[in-house]
């Protein structure tokens, strides 16, 4: 392989008749939708916490974080469980997508970088546009999906005073 | 005072563990500033604690080493192949003679001797006069060892005349070691002659200790001269390990015993029934005899599983493994939890037999899983000599520190957390507790401070109190500070443990001048945060003149707690069992009569409700009937409205993670028998939110 | 909680004693000599009573004899204080029906733990 063409593997899936795609290395395992317990005060799109196998891990809704409305639970739902490290402290999550397609290869050379959508929306979760079969998937930013503020979250309403 | 001597023994043996580690590192690293602060370090540590028990032998000797090492921290000598094997060989001799520290041997004496010329000579600071000849020093293989003494005590018929509590001298032997009491009532004369305030009974004790006979012997100081004493040591720890193939046979025993001949042994032998039934049965001793005698077997027997036990099966576990035991063992406890469930609905017995075991099975499991976390916390609390010492030279306060409760036992992860709160209250009462030694002369005090440091279980939970006889907290002042930082309003009421919390507000300090150790505004806050991540909470009391006690509450572990589970919707809930003190209905009529100030009656008061349906935001219909619990919180007492309460349930604590570190409302989760979980709610915050948001509302 | 009676002319005797006793757990009742401590007697009952041998007006032998002689406080636990020297004080209050004793000087650990071999835990 040379120098800046290196392959990858990419869990592709969709959310809102969207193709998504997300490094492999950021996936643990897909799960069919499992019953969630809601966390109170907490934003919607944080959808609550799934028992995995003993582990508590808390599952954020994509289609709501984008934007695009609750996603419905059907035969196909999943919830993709992955994992990035953070200031040295490994964070698992759930994310839940309308269905989990395939595991595809691709060259760094195939994604090519966000095209300006506007400035209405913000892109930071997106690392590119792959190409795959002359069709278009966004791949995930893992790091970014959920932004500092939304990682440190606090709920809803701040305790002040005591 | 023995369980603080075990722990003193055990810190020693755990610094001696590291001493040799970093001795052998520092053999490669010569040169490593750390690591000699660190092997200094360990001698200190244990000539001072070993000081505290007046353990003459271990302190001066650590006290030359101790020297040796100053001399290599201070540059004047390096680190040389020889001073790494003289430093080890002295560290091998205090752990032996920390084998009975009270209790120096003149052999100890005699190696003590020769080290300390050796040291001397590598240090350059010989003495003039030549050693005193010594014997060759021995193998160093003296591992502490158990003997076991059968104690024959009788005391005298009128030994209550002397006020001597029989309890309280067998009580201070079982003490020593494991023991077993065996007592002859066959002097007992019938009850017309019986004098209640006489003694008739004979003792026989079996006493397996590391202690020695003159620690024995000390026990009976007082009552030597009014009872019959007979102290005899039956196997010795030199003479065990011939003896560790072989138990004495009962018959052994008895005709060690001069109870019988060998022959009238081997009569009875010949016959097939048990051996002291027989002897029995041929009058050839009492029952009592025979019973005493498989008393000493058995202990015996036990002496032989502690001694070849402790000797190997000591073993240092990373804390990581036993985090993941428990882990391990809280998913086989919720498994099992399902397994019962399931069990339950089919009526198969020998699925439910199963289900039984596994269930006891893994109660115990779980039960020695969460032991094995438990250490007591006289280790932190004797780390704290030190720096009371150094705090008080540094501010010119004379102090000491009194630790009490040290064999307490807390969850290792509350301990190690503890650490770092606990240093910062011990500062803050030396700096602005204690006053300056003449000041406190004024005020016809003794000079010197006192902060003491105590532990004691309280239920669930374990209370460790800092105490000073300092200067005691100035309410009005910290109130007129709190209504000046705009903490209190102008026209809130406090009581005496509100107005001292405000001293744990972030940004909070009275003190009026800052000094080096405390009073820099960071700190209080800090420690007040610290103990509520641990689920704990702060009382403080204070008189003026007299001193301050701030009181932590903690839980015995972090990782079960003991709660009510309850239902809002389909989600379920746990509260912590410790803060409820009821269970009510809250009917329509009962929500409707009280509706406006949302108080309802409870023992003779009112008492305000929240509704968690509303304060998590949740906004369903209600159901026709819901359930009231009744909790004391830090904000007061406050009824908890849910759907329903399920019932008590014990459950295993899962950590939320660290996209829910901010939560607030929640402490963690549980995972139920079937599979679903349940979050565990944190009163003081809820009830803190409620009041804010209640005050917003209005 | 246990309550102990200490009877010694010097009041530093008294006061460190009285200190390490609350510092223990224990209410403290005190009496200067033998005299003040059988008025304290008259309407107390102590768990244990710690006393000086030599003190005015009455010493703490003759106090252990009036002690092991009342029938409401024959059985209660006495402990002399004495120093190294005195070995005959021993024998003698032991003879009277001492307890025990406490060898001067003392500290916190030491009085607590003779105090704990008489009381019990």
């Amino acid at each position: 392989m040379g120098e800046g063409k290196k392959m990858n593997q990419y869990l592709t899936f969709t959310v809102s008749e969207e193709a998504y795609a997300l490094n492999v290395l950021n996936v643990r395992e897909v799960l069919e939708f499992t019953q969630l317990s809601k966390v109170p005060r907490m934003p919607e799109f944080m959808r609550g916490i799934i028992n995995l196998r003993g582990s508590i891990v808390p599952v954020i809704d994509l289609k709501l974080k984008f934007g695009l409305g609750l996603t419905e639970k059907t035969i196909d739902t999943s919830i993709i469980v992955c994992e990035m490290v953070m200031d040295e402290e490994t964070i698992v999550m759930g994310l839940m997508t309308d269905s989990v397609k395939e595991v595809i290869d691709l060259d760094d050379d195939d994604i090519e970088p966000t095209p300006y959508v506007g400035a209405k929306i913000d892109t930071a979760f997106i690392l590119g546009m792959g190409k795959k079969d002359d069709k278009f998937l966004i791949v995930l930013n893992m790091e970014k999906v959920l932004t500092a503020n939304e990682l440190n979250m606090v709920s809803t309403a701040e305790i002040s005073g005591e | 005072m023995d369980q603080f001597k075990q722990v003193f023994v055990e810190e020693a043996e755990e610094l001696l563990g590291t001493l040799e580690d970093n001795l052998l590192v520092l053999e490669d690293s010569p040169d490593d500033r750390d690591l000699i602060d660190a092997v200094f370090r360990v001698m200190h540590t244990i000539k001072g604690s070993a000081a505290m028990f007046d353990f003459k032998g271990i302190v001066d000797f650590t006290h030359v080493v101790e020297s040796v090492l100053d001399r290599v921290r201070n540059g004047e000598l390096t680190v040389s192949h020889e001073l790494i094997d003289l430093t080890l060989k002295s560290r091998d001799h205090i752990q032996s003679m920390i084998g009975s520290p009270s209790d120096v041997t003149p052999e100890h004496e005699a190696t003590s001797a020769v080290l300390i010329g050796a040291l001397e000579k590598l240090a350059g600071t010989e003495k003039k006069a030549p050693l005193p000849s010594v014997k060759k020093v021995q193998n160093d293989e003296d591992v502490e060892c158990y003997s076991l003494y059968r104690i024959l005590f009788i005391p005298d018929r009128e030994i209550f005349f002397s006020g001597t509590n029989l309890i309280a001298l067998l009580e201070e032997l079982q003490d020593l070691g494991e023991y077993s009491c065996y007592a002859y009532t066959s002097s007992i004369p019938s009850l017309a002659e019986y004098n209640p305030e006489m003694s008739y009974i004979r003792w026989e004790i079996y006493l397996t200790t590391k202690a020695s006979l003159n620690a024995v012997k000390d026990v009976f100081i007082f009552v030597e001269s009014s009872c019959e004493l007979e102290i005899s040591s039956l196997v010795e720890a030199s003479e065990l390990p011939d003896c560790l193939g072989e138990e004495k046979r009962l018959g052994e025993i008895l005709i060690g015993r001069g109870l019988i001949t060998p022959e009238e042994l081997s009569d009875v032998l010949s016959t097939q029934k048990p051996v002291g039934q027989i002897m029995m049965e041929n009058g050839l001793v009492s029952s009592t005899d025979v019973e005493s005698a498989l008393h000493q077997q058995q202990t015996e027997r036990k002496l032989r599983e502690k001694q070849g036990g402790e000797r190997e099966n000591t073993i240092r576990v990373k804390s990581e493994k036993l985090d993941s035991l428990v882990d391990s063992v809280g998913e086989l406890v919720t498994a099992q939890a399902r397994l019962s469930q399931i069990s339950s609905q089919y009526d198969d017995p020998s699925l439910n037999a199963l289900a039984e075991l596994i269930e006891r099975l893994s109660t115990e499991l779980r039960d020695n899983a969460m032991g094995l976390r438990m250490v007591p916390i006289g280790t932190t609390f004797s780390r704290f000599k030190r720096l009371v010492r150094d705090l008080s030279n540094s501010l010119g306060k004379e102090m000491t520190l009194v630790t009490r409760g040290g064999e307490t036992e807390l969850d290792k992860s509350v301990i190690d957390k503890l650490n770092d709160p606990l240093v910062h209250l011990i500062r803050n009462s030396i700096d602005h507790g204690i006053e300056a030694p003449e000041i406190r002369a004024e005020a016809g005090k003794k000079r010197e401070g006192t902060v003491s440091l105590v532990a004691d279980y309280s239920g669930a939970n374990v209370i460790i109190q800092i105490k000073d006889d300092g200067a005691g907290l100035d309410r009005e002042r910290i109130l007129a500070k709190g209504r000046e930082k705009g903490l209190v309003g102008p026209d809130e009421n406090l009581n005496e443990n509100e107005i001292f919390k405000l001293i744990l507000q972030p940004g909070f300090s009275t003190a009026q001048k800052i000094t080096d150790v405390s009073g820099r505004g960071v700190g209080m806050d800090v420690v007040s945060k610290e103990i509520e991540s641990l689920g704990g909470s702060i009382f403080i009391t204070s008189t003026v003149g007299k001193g301050t006690t701030i009181s932590l509450s903690l839980p015995l572990t972090l990782a079960i707690i003991e709660g009510l589970l309850v239902r809002i919707g389909d989600e379920k809930f746990v509260i912590p069992l410790a803060s409820v003190q009821a269970c009510l209905e809250l009917g329509q009529e009962d929500r409707e009569a009280h509706r406006e100030k949302r108080l309802f009656p409870f023992r003779g008061g009112m008492v305000p409700y929240i509704r968690l349906r509303e304060l998590f935001l949740d906004r369903r219909e209600l159901p026709d009937r819901e359930h009231l619990v009744v909790t004391q919180t830090e904000n007061g007492i406050f009824g908890i409205v849910v759907d329903e309460v399920i019932g008590d349930y014990q459950t295993v604590i899962k950590n939320l993670g660290r996209l829910y570190k901010n939560l607030q409302l929640i402490t963690g989760a549980t995972i139920l028998g079937d599979g679903t979980m349940a979050l565990i709610l944190d009163l003081n915050k809820i009830t803190a939110l409620a009041k804010v948001e209640s005050t917003a509302s209005l | 909680m246990k309550q102990i009676l200490i009877v010694d002319d010097s009041r530093t005797v008294r006061d460190s004693l009285k200190f390490f006793l609350k510092e223990g757990g224990y209410d403290v009742l005190e009496g200067a000599d033998g005299v003040e401590a059988l008025k304290v007697l008259e309407t107390a009952r102590p768990n244990l009573i710690i006393t000086d041998v030599n003190m005015p007006n009455m010493d703490g032998l003759t106090l252990l004899e009036n002690v092991r002689k009342s029938p409401d406080h024959k059985f209660i636990p006495v402990l002399v204080l004495t120093t190294e020297s005195q070995q005959s004080i021993m024998e003698k209050g032991k003879a009277l029906g001492a307890t025990g004793w406490i060898v001067k000087p003392f500290d916190s650990q030491k009085v607590l733990a003779v105090i704990k071999k008489v009381l019990g835990g």
